[in-house]
């Protein structure tokens, strides 16, 4: 295949199509979360425009719970007087200047305060060209957490996820998005009457090599697809299989995915390598084996099977080809993932008649259940490890949750017009 | 301390595409491939019964293959057997793909049907109700679907005549969150093309 040298970013600040837009709801922040001010950016220079990154950065620090934002009504200059915030109970405050140098290429200077130290934690100064604006917003965002918090943010990443929307007609309409991680910044693939299910973004780190795997049954059953959403190349098909095939999930190096066929009979996991078109079957058990995805370092699989008459989680090991139950606590555990370090998973739990996302410490078999509801499915880490993001539903109605994992934070995603369902979570992108 | 740090410029490429950037168009559509010599190996290598002609059955594709029985005889010997007692949806338990008695009865009823119009094929479609995860019900559904086939495979000649598909939980019969909802989606239909 002719790989293209020309890629494009779709980075615009328009929105995309209406019913893909989502709704971003803070629910629950930290009784402890940290008091800070970020102040809109003095503008230098006729022409010179915002263009919305204070406010970007402002809803970013909110949203993760573990921020108090303050906007002042005045514009802060770089010269912040320490006493005045420390009265008012605020530990850091963020300035910045735009100054536009030609037609789209600004000058950016961003400082972070730390008010008890009457310190400046830093400055950066960066020439922006105004599409780069909202990755530039990420990025600093992701800079002062880590800077005020000593642990990595998860602004500068990618959500996808499918919507589903209802016509007057009752005509059902499925649509693949992608968009930052503040749901902002959508893109919408296609509009399908056939179900999509189950997008993931490979693992790599580069626009240009960014793709999603996904499942659709535009051709009458599940077959897997692949997008590259940041160049021209078409979507491809995987080569067609007998009976399903479906629950996609990329290796750590982006080269390969696991996948579960039915060619042989049974439900099974196998390995799909991109580069020499190869299959390799990774598990030989007549039951379910569904729902594989790699631990972070690429040496372990975990899988959902019901093997042993209940649904349950597995892990394989890659190098000793040993399977060993992983869940043992209730009767149904299935679409566990590693957390990012590799120590934890998130997955379905079954309690009562109730599905709920519960966490799983591999080592000690401690299950902690994250969620109190009814339907929860399709769990799934922050690149930071530091939160799940999840599908639930509330009357009738699909929407994402997203819960800290120590539990005491969270905020949802909601479409106005329909339903959303299947997240998946990027891992960090080049800088 | 002030460290000044460079930022590297970040993305000097701009959204360059005729439609503002939106990728929501038919054009943009999977692009369908005639048979690569890859596809064929792989063919070789999964196709258990590789009688069955898919291409037979969907699409614009079947209107000429099915020259050998009248559209109208076809359509006729359906509805026919839809008019008598016979159930085009059999119903299964919660995470099972076993058929029970009466379920068999309802097989055997369809299994005579197509002994009868050896020209006519079957799509059995497993579905699951919403409850678990989707994967995990696409792989029920498909269960569900071989049972059945696995009972009509019995009789000579018709298991080449079947396909299976699941759609998991994707395509509810009933939408509500209870069990009267859940029973009613977790089903095969019998669909005769």
């Amino acid at each position: 295949m002719k790989l293209l040298k020309i890629f494009i970013l779709y980075l615009s600040l328009s929105v995309g199509l209406a019913q893909a837009v989502l709704e971003v709801t803070v629910v629950k922040k930290d009784e402890n979360s940290f008091p800070i001010v970020v102040s809109q950016f003095e503008l230098v220079g006729q022409g010179s425009q915002d263009r919305d990154i204070s406010s970007i950065i402002q809803a970013n620090l909110e949203r993760s719970g573990r921020f108090d934002v303050v906007i002042p009504e005045t514009l802060i200059d770089q010269n912040v007087d320490a006493n005045y915030w420390k009265q008012r109970n605020i530990e850091a405050v963020v300035t910045g200047i735009i100054e536009q140098q030609s037609k789209k290429i600004y000058k950016l200077t961003v400082s972070l305060f730390d008010v008890y130290s009457n310190k400046q934690l830093f400055t950066r100064s960066t020439r922006v060209h105004v599409s780069g604006f909202r990755k530039v917003a990420h990025q600093l965002s992701d800079h002062i957490y880590e800077a005020l918090l000593g642990e990595s943010g998860s602004f500068n990443t990618l959500l996808t996820y499918v919507t589903v929307s209802v016509d007057d007609n009752g005509q059902r309409y499925y649509r693949l998005n992608i968009s930052d991680s503040d749901a902002m910044n959508v893109k919408s693939r296609i509009k399908l009457t056939t179900p999509i299910l189950s997008p993931v973004w490979s693992p790599d780190g580069k626009y240009e090599h960014k793709k999603i795997a996904y499942v659709s049954f535009e051709n009458g059953q599940s077959e897997v697809f692949i997008w590259y959403p940041y160049t021209r190349r078409k979507i491809e098909k995987l080569p067609r299989f007998d009976g399903i095939a479906s629950a996609p999930s990329w290796h750590p190096n982006g080269k390969s995915l696991v996948l579960t066929l039915s060619k042989d009979g049974n439900k099974d996991i196998y390995s799909y390598s991109l580069e020499d078109k190869k299959l390799s079957r990774l598990t030989h058990n007549p039951s379910i084996d569904t729902e594989a995805s790699y631990s972070p370092d690429g040496k372990r699989l975990v899988f959902t099977s019901n093997r042993s008459g209940q649904v349950q989680v597995y892990i394989k090991n890659l190098d000793t080809g040993k399977i060993k139950r992983a869940t043992f606590e209730g009767r149904y555990n299935a679409k566990a993932v590693f957390s990012p370090d590799g120590k934890s998973l998130a997955l379905v739990h079954r309690v009562d008649n109730d599905y709920r996302i519960a966490l799983l410490d591999i080592k000690t078999k401690d299950l902690t259940m994250m969620t109190h509801n009814e339907l929860d499915e399709s769990p799934y880490f922050s690149p930071n490890g530091d939160m799940i993001i999840f599908s639930t539903n509330r009357n009738n109605k699909g929407l994402l949750s997203v819960v800290s994992v120590e539990g005491n934070r969270s905020y949802e995603l909601s479409s106005v017009e329909g339903e959303v369902r299947e997240p998946n979570w990027s891992t960090y992108l080049e800088k | 301390m002030n460290k000044i740090i460079g930022l590297p410029v970040v993305a000097l490429l701009g959204a360059c595409t005729g439609n503002g950037g939106v990728m929501d168009s038919n054009t943009n559509t999977v692009q369908v491939e005639e048979k690569s010599q890859l596809e064929k190996t792989f063919d070789a290598i999964v196709q258990d019964d590789s009688n069955f002609n898919w291409q037979d059955l969907v699409g614009s594709s079947s209107q000429n293959t099915q020259a050998a029985i009248a559209p109208n005889a076809k359509e006729k010997a359906i509805a026919k057997l839809k008019a008598s007692d016979t159930n085009f949806v059999l119903y299964f338990d919660y995470d099972g793909s076993d058929i029970n008695e009466a379920g068999t009865q309802e097989i055997i009823k369809h299994a005579n049907f197509m002994r009868e119009n050896p020209n006519i094929k079957l799509r059995l479609e497993g579905h699951a109700d919403e409850r678990g995860t989707r994967e995990y019900n696409l792989a029920l559904g498909e269960n569900r679907a071989l049972s059945v086939k696995e009972v009509l495979g019995l009789y000579e000649g018709l298991e080449g005549r079947i396909k299976v598909v699941s759609f998991g939980e994707e395509k509810p019969i009933a939408t509500a969150h209870d069990e009267a909802s859940w029973q009613q989606n977790r089903r095969v239909e019998f669909i005769y093309e």
